[in-house]
């Protein structure tokens, strides 16, 4: 059985259909990066979901999910998905962790990583490189680091083990069905909405001080 | 962008001489040559960058042969207001139904061209397609698909001349060149 039909699906999409192709807003996505590259996709004429699935990659000994991981796009058509890492080399080193996780839990699973150099090649085959800074790293974001890694905190500070099966066996990489939960919805917000929802709360902070 | 004046000036690192280019170009033509032996083969050139490269390759294919051209707009780049799709920007000037086509590509990249291309061409009904690329470059694929005939596999690179270009520069170089960083970062 496809380890991916068991898992729960992410905010991206539930239905495991593709997202027709339209006009893409930065606010729809973490990334600024995965916005471009949603377009580039829906130029080329190439399916996609955005985050439709998230694949648990750490439990504790009780089987509850520690950590997962929802790589950006799902190509359909092309059953591969990819995962863009345009942030500083601290962060890709956390992804390519996570990859490399993901690949040994499941291993007929394939994901491209595509790393800053890569978009930035792209964005320069394209005559985009002066959009490059808006783009890429820290200035593309529109979600918080900690609301972008997907990574649950340790209940009761147990140790961090592998999946049961996985140890258990070596050949069953998937935990049991009813262990994996899905992450917390992630809320995607560009920077401006972000601001005026701060502004709301200050302004209603305000209005309810005595 | 100021032309520049200079275009070897420009170039880090000769990757392929031209004399490793025509080797490879009549190598490919032998074999292309040898499988299609006894049958009618249709060349079709994506536009700009495969022209030097087909031009040459066609020399080196002894077998009856019809061209064509064609031409697809690349990404630019679309509002986030509107969206934008690839368009075909020359179509082919003859049917293909029935008929053995070869696509000349100068580079695999992403593969995403490439995949929009075989789709539409597909749909013509040729009675096989194959790919023939002068240069593949792994690293960035997307989309994995199976290159007949490869000339060189190149690292991940920008690369120029032998029609590839940077800003429609550097295509009438007669070698393929990495170009100088400084040159597309300025």
């Amino acid at each position: 059985m496809d380890p991916r039909e068991r898992l729960p699906d992410g905010p991206g999409g539930t239905t495991g259909e593709a997202t027709p192709p339209g006009p893409r807003s930065d606010s729809e996505f973490a990334h600024a990066s995965e916005a471009e590259f949603a377009r580039i996709l829906d130029f080329y004429e190439v399916a996609w979901q955005y985050e439709p699935k998230v694949f648990p990659i750490l439990w504790d000994l009780d089987g509850n999910v520690l950590e997962s991981f929802a790589p950006d796009f799902f190509l359909p058509d092309l059953d591969v998905f990819v995962e863009l890492t345009t942030l500083q080399q601290r962060l890709v080193r956390k992804k390519n962790r996570k990859v490399r996780r993901l690949r040994e839990l499941y291993p007929g699973l394939r994901i491209k990583l595509f790393y800053a150099r890569d978009f930035r090649a792209l964005m320069l085959k394209y005559g985009r490189a002066a959009l490059l800074s808006e783009l890429s790293g820290a200035s593309g974001q529109v979600l918080s680091h900690h609301e972008s890694e997907g990574r649950f905190e340790p209940a009761g500070g147990r140790g961090v083990l592998d999946p049961p099966g996985n140890r258990e066996s070596g050949v069953n990489p998937v935990a049991p069905a009813s262990s994996p939960e899905p992450r917390p919805a992630r809320e995607h917000r560009s920077r401006s909405a972000r601001r005026r929802a701060g502004r709301r709360a200050a302004s209603a902070t305000a209005h309810a001080a005595p | 962008m100021k032309p520049p004046q200079n275009l070897v000036a420009d170039v880090a690192e000769v990757l392929l001489t031209e004399e490793q280019l025509e080797a490879k170009v009549a190598e490919l033509g032998e074999r292309i040559t040898a499988d299609y032996a006894g049958r009618e083969l249709t060349l079709v050139s994506v536009l700009k960058g495969s022209l030097p490269f087909m031009a040459d390759l066609m020399r080196h294919i002894s077998l009856p042969l019809r061209i064509d051209l064609m031409e697809v707009s690349s990404y630019g780049g679309t509002s986030t207001e509107s969206s934008g799709l690839v368009r075909i920007l020359k179509d082919l000037s003859a049917p293909i139904e029935g008929r053995d086509v070869l696509l000349v590509e100068d580079i695999i990249d992403t593969g995403l061209t490439l995949n929009y291309l075989l789709r539409y061409l597909n749909g013509k009904n040729p009675r096989s397609i194959k790919v023939c690329a002068l240069l593949d470059k792994p690293a960035r694929r997307l989309v994995e698909i199976p290159l007949d005939y490869v000339g060189f596999q190149i690292p991940d690179a920008f690369v120029v001349g032998y029609g590839l270009d940077f800003g429609e520069v550097y295509r009438n170089l007669r070698f393929v060149g990495v170009l100088r960083p400084e040159v597309y970062e300025s």
